[in-house]
């Protein structure tokens, strides 16, 4: 048997992709991993002025596989705004503070969130932080004005709580889903 | 007859034949060409030659002087290749039951004399239910127009039309009057439903009629029915399939083309796949035309038809999963023979498979897989060619070492995994296992994004949230995932539109 180190599952030997989850089961061979090879349309991120120039080049390294077992250093984050269905991949980054940039103001959130009516849904302008901790990706609320939820769940201001692949969060009254790349716990 | 025949190649046999073989062969052959079965003259010809043929291979001392005339027997290679390629260089001795992936290639030896394309003898099957209507139907019109100028003199098209019933526009004639022909196409109207089984059953007997009256022997032309439709047909599946099983053992090939929506796409791949044709999904009318005209062009490449695999599984060994990858990717269904479909002069035929195998034996050195032959025939060359022998086996090491699999099944398989994932999230839908279904399209989702293809995750997650909300897909979604999946499975092509 093989246990697929995403998700668990038990498969026959022999087997070199999950067939539960579709992760790679032998890292050995992770070179031929299409995405490695394939380098059309590496991770781009969305027509929005999500800070692009500073994440593509590192996306693009990141969209290469991990190497043997996902350490954290490798994980990817996916938003996925629940409204209008737009993906939008983080690079490999420790922290990300969500927010909107408003006009005037200095702050400059990582990922700016204006595109995606941020301002109508009350997100506030330093909104929260995602954050890698060890093998975990945690979301702290910075003192919204109108809160950070994860599945209904308020969370209290500048209290780390540990995300989960395929919860979804609210900031003020935006929906985003988080989706954890294979080799992320 | 251009040469002197070869009496194993006219039947089909290999130079090491047993008696027992060689007698089927020549019963089956002799059944076939029986001047109570056929009026052509070259049928009548064969016929001859076979019993001359069995009356040497009969006979042993005949036999043995013959085998002894004959020129050195041509390499199993000279036509077709074969190259066999394993995820693993051997099997492991444990306790447990294991995996092996086989990847089968075979390409055309395109035999410079050769060069021009064997005769097509093809039907098209042509929906003209009311949602036709408007683009769709102008666009089939044109394209169809658009086929019959560039037939060839040695082409045959017929065209059925059918809704609640079948109406043969062009017969399989081989005087083809372009202006009048052309003229009737463009007089089609839209109406009533759609009962396939009407359409494909005039479809099926239009092409019969291109065999006869072409009076070269069946095995010389390309025959193909081409169904085009954009709705479902109600109660008449069982009679389609059954037809297409008769259609694929009479040497004549299904494909699908199913545009929109709504069309009923497990129906549609099944019936390709028995004939080993294929199945193609057309989600705007204006695709129609290039679609169809790349169906055409691949009958026209045609080197070797109706490739057939005949196999028996050694005992515990099972098949799981079989799949063509090229030329056209489409599921096959695990059953000898399989119908591979054809192989084209320029592009190999690939077959993957999965196989379980037991626990091998504390004494087995060597584990026999699957055993089996090849036919296909070659319609430029006069005789159906021997059959090629598969056998697939591999060593037992007492070691688990890991072992790097071809780069060649790596790639195949980290596509067809996500194939496999929208097929089990179907399933799951189908079981009523929302909660699965839908995580399970959001682990697609991921590996779509990783692999750069934006607009299919997307897809993918807006599904997962309709299975939440509705417990069921979208046909439109559901189509998109399983043909865009599908077709990431060739190199360099996009069907995914999104």
């Amino acid at each position: 048997m093989i246990i697929c180190p995403n998700c668990q599952h038990k498969d026959f030997s022999g087997a070199l992709f999950c067939s539960q989850c579709g992760a790679q089961l032998m890292a050995a061979v992770s070179s031929a991993m299409p995405s490695g090879l394939r380098q059309k349309d590496p991770m781009v991120t969305i027509s929005s002025n999500v800070s692009t120039s500073s994440t593509t080049s590192k996306q693009k390294t990141g969209s290469k596989p991990a190497p043997s077992t996902g350490s954290a250093g490798e994980a990817r984050i996916i938003l996925h705004l629940l409204e209008s269905g737009q993906i939008l991949p983080l690079a490999e980054r420790m922290e990300f503070s969500l927010g909107r940039v408003s006009e005037g103001q200095p702050i400059m959130p990582d990922i700016d969130l204006t595109p995606y009516k941020a301002y109508d849904k009350g997100v506030s302008r330093l909104h929260a932080v995602l954050r890698r901790v060890k093998n975990k990706i945690v979301i702290m609320d910075l003192g919204s004005s109108n809160g950070t939820y994860v599945n209904g769940n308020r969370l209290s201001p500048q209290i780390e709580h540990v995300l989960s692949h395929g919860d979804t969060i609210h900031l003020g009254k935006l929906k985003i889903q988080i989706l954890f790349s294979p080799d992320e716990k | 007859m251009s040469k002197k025949s070869d009496h194993y190649a006219l039947l089909s046999l290999r130079r090491d034949a047993s008696s027992e073989e060689i007698r089927r062969a020549y019963y089956d052959a002799a059944r076939r060409l029986h001047p109570d079965k056929t009026d052509s003259a070259r049928d009548y010809e064969l016929f001859l030659e076979i019993q001359e043929a069995y009356q040497v291979l009969a006979d042993l001392k005949k036999r043995a002087k013959y085998d002894a005339s004959l020129p050195p027997e041509p390499a199993e290679g000279d036509l077709i290749r074969q190259n066999i390629l394993y995820s693993r260089q051997e099997v492991t001795r444990t306790r447990e039951p294991q995996l092996i992936y086989v990847l089968l290639e075979y390409s055309a030896a395109v035999d410079e004399s050769s060069p021009s394309a064997p005769p097509l003898n093809l039907c098209l099957v042509l929906d003209r239910s009311t949602s036709m209507r408007g683009k769709s139907m102008d666009v089939v019109k044109a394209t169809a127009i658009q086929l019959l100028r560039r037939l060839r003199p040695e082409d045959t098209l017929s065209i059925v039309t059918f809704s609640d019933r079948a109406e043969t526009i062009i017969p399989a004639t081989e005087n083809i009057e372009l202006k009048k022909l052309e003229a009737r196409i463009q007089m089609l109207q839209t109406s009533g439903g759609t009962e396939i089984f009407q359409g494909l059953e005039s479809g099926y007997n239009e092409v019969l009629r291109g065999l006869k009256e072409s009076c070269a022997a069946p095995t010389r032309q390309v025959n193909h029915i081409i169904l085009l439709t954009d709705g479902r047909t109600y109660g008449d599946e069982e009679r389609c399939l059954e037809l297409a099983r008769k259609a694929a053992e009479d040497g004549i090939g299904i494909s699908g083309l199913g545009i929109g929506n709504e069309w009923n796409d497990d129906f549609l791949d099944k019936l390709a796949s028995l004939t080993g044709g294929s199945s193609l999904y057309v989600s705007r009318p204006q695709d129609i035309q290039h679609i169809l005209l790349e169906k055409f062009n691949n009958l026209s490449q045609v080197y070797a038809k109706e490739s057939t695999l005949e196999f028996k599984l050694s005992e515990g060994v099972d098949l799981r999963y079989a799949f063509r990858l090229q030329p056209e990717a489409g599921l096959l269904p695990v059953e000898s023979p399989l119908r591979l479909g054809p192989i084209l002069k320029d592009s190999d035929l690939k077959i993957l498979m999965e196989l379980i195998l037991q626990p091998p034996g504390d004494q087995t050195e060597i584990v026999s897989l699957l055993e089996g032959e090849l036919k296909a025939s070659v319609p430029t060359q006069p005789y159906s060619l021997p059959p090629i022998r598969i056998n697939l086996v591999r060593p037992v090491s007492n070691s688990s070492g890991l072992q790097t699999p071809p780069e060649e099944i790596l790639q195949a398989l980290s596509h067809l995994t996500l194939y496999r994932l929208q097929e089990q999230a179907c399933l799951e839908v189908a079981a009523g296992d929302y909660t699965k279904a839908s995580q399970r399209l959001q682990r697609l989702a991921i590996h779509l994004i990783e692999q750069g293809e934006r607009g299919l995750a997307r897809t993918a997650l807006l599904e997962a949230e309709n299975i939440q909300r509705k417990y069921e897909f979208t046909e439109e979604g559901k189509k998109q995932i399983k043909y865009g999946t599908r077709a990431l499975l060739l190199p360099g092509q996009k069907e995914s539109p999104a």
